[in-house]
């Protein structure tokens, strides 16, 4: 009896220590280091930050052209908050585009699939670094729009409350767009079908964001009273695509 | 691979029907409309024929509204219509994603060609109304881009379809996008509805309807929902007979 008994405690240690030692990480530390991963990646080669940063420029300077005939006296408050969103999602698409095609090339992805690991997992690592690495490129090109088209106007005090639209908008951008990639990524003509799926589907997201990112430029009071109800629309579509996209990415990423 | 794809049956029966009484029950209402149904009386005594334009529920309007307003029986329930069956083709993409059957696929291609027609037909009638009312082809009004960019979802649906070669992962995609695309839909419809801005006439803001024009108003969205029935089961069929037609022409090439 008694030798039994001490059998049963040894099986018992030995199953302790076997656990111990292959022990099934955290989905936090999963997170982690996929993310991390993304931003190693990132910081050697500098792929997706020049690139999306350079061509930012590019369209602020396309922009430029585009009012160069206007006469002296425009208002170009009233605009800017549509041509600030007009840059930023035209900025998004590309480093989206970027940011699933070396996973694709160098096969990572596969290697990534065969973890035993919860497929949103990948979704939220790479919709936060998707976010990071367009936050980074709008810190630089959203101070430039300001330097080149609103540094000789007389803008509004409430200028800094366009903050909260643009980082509820980026937020949308980065979730619904990374949903997208991963479909674009494995198809035929996948630069184009991305811009043709994404466009329409965060039209909301825009239609609120310019619509509260102006009303702070601007200032008006008329509407201010818009302000509130559009970020917080803008919030909400964040939120339920999100979470779908969150979802239904388990499905995109195996297939 | 589908050797058994069921062709034929009582749906199948169904759908001819439903396709004639859909055609009856739309002539009707076009025939209805334009005989017995009164033009909106309210607006007319406002408005005599040589004053300006009036204002009525934040709305410019002028005579000319009166008589255009015909289209509106055509025009509300298409563009009801086509949002609904776009609920369809999310919810069988749901049901594919769930039983990775096939037919559920096919079915939800199929709704969408159909809400595809439906579309078409309210950018159409919109646009002569617009073009008429408002003395523009386009206006960006916030629903009329909505339907815009319902428009340009659901042709984005068929482009990813054509992106696709395996048809497995063609499915997963499509049936993805389809979500997306429905949940899309009604978020800017609400959005475009809260945040203000909006000269797309809504009906309780005129002043609702008097029960003639309900009367025609509910004749066409039957007639429609028919019509949209039967197109949509006469297509199914269609592409099931060549589905068969398919496995029929390998098995003799074997």
């Amino acid at each position: 009896m008694e030798s039994k008994s001490g059998a049963n405690e040894q099986v018992v240690e030995q199953a302790n220590i076997a656990h111990s030692i292959l022990k099934t990480p955290s989905t936090f530390s999963q997170y982690k280091a996929l993310l991390a991963k993304d931003i190693r990646q990132e910081f050697r080669t500098r792929e997706m930050l020049t690139s999306m940063g350079i061509y930012a420029l590019l369209v602020l300077i396309i922009f430029g052209v585009a009012f160069s005939q206007m006469p002296s006296s425009y208002e170009i408050m009233p605009i800017s908050g549509g041509l600030i969103w007009a840059l930023i999602v035209f900025t998004s698409l590309l480093g989206l585009n970027r940011s699933f095609s070396h996973e694709k090339e160098e096969g990572s992805l596969q290697g990534i699939l065969l973890v035993p690991l919860d497929r949103a997992v990948i979704f939220l690592s790479k919709a936060t670094s998707n976010l990071l690495f367009l936050a980074i490129v709008e810190l630089i090109t959203i101070p430039l729009f300001y330097f080149f088209f609103l540094s000789s106007e007389i803008v509004a005090d409430t200028l800094w409350l366009a903050v909260i639209p643009i980082i509820v908008g980026t937020v949308g951008i980065a979730g619904i767009g990374t949903l997208l990639a991963t479909i674009t990524m494995s198809t035929r003509g996948k630069d184009v079908l991305l811009a043709v799926l994404f466009i329409p589907l965060s039209y909301p997201l825009l239609f609120a964001c310019v619509s509260a990112t102006s009303a702070a430029i601007v200032g008006d009071s008329m509407m201010m009273s818009n302000y509130i109800s559009s970020v917080a629309l803008a919030a909400g579509y964040d939120v339920v695509m999100i979470l779908v996209s969150w979802l239904l990415y388990d499905y995109v990423v195996s297939a | 691979m589908n050797e058994n794809v069921k062709v034929g049956g009582i749906l199948d029966q169904l759908a001819n029907v439903a396709l004639v009484l859909g055609l009856l029950l739309t002539t009707a209402s076009f025939i209805l409309t334009f005989t017995i149904v009164p033009v909106p009386q309210s607006n007319l005594n406002v408005v005599p024929a040589d004053q300006p334009p009036a204002e009525i529920g934040g709305l410019y309007v002028t005579n000319a509204l009166m008589f255009s307003q015909k289209i509106f029986y055509f025009h509300m329930p298409v563009a009801v219509i086509s949002l609904g069956i776009l609920f369809f083709t999310a919810l069988f993409g749901i049901m594919f994603l769930i039983k990775r059957d096939h037919r559920w696929d096919l079915n939800a291609k199929v709704a969408t060609e159909v809400s595809l027609v439906f579309i078409l037909m309210t950018m159409a009638t919109g646009e002569f109304w617009t073009a008429y009312e408002w003395n523009a082809w386009w206006v960006w009004e916030p629903r009329l881009t909505t339907y815009l960019i319902l428009t340009l979802l659901v042709i984005g649906y068929f482009i990813l379809r054509n992106a696709v070669d395996d048809p497995e992962r063609r499915a997963v995609f499509a049936s993805v996008f389809g979500i997306l695309a429905f949940i899309d839909a009604v978020v800017s419809l609400l959005i475009t509805r809260i945040i203000p801005s909006s000269r797309h006439p809504v009906i309780t803001r005129e002043g609702g309807l008097e029960p003639l024009m309900v009367m025609a108003l509910v004749v066409c969205i039957f007639g429609m929902i028919f019509l949209a029935y039967g197109i949509y089961r006469t297509r199914i069929r269609e592409q099931r007979l060549r589905i068969r037609l398919d496995t029929i022409k390998e098995r003799l090439e074997d």
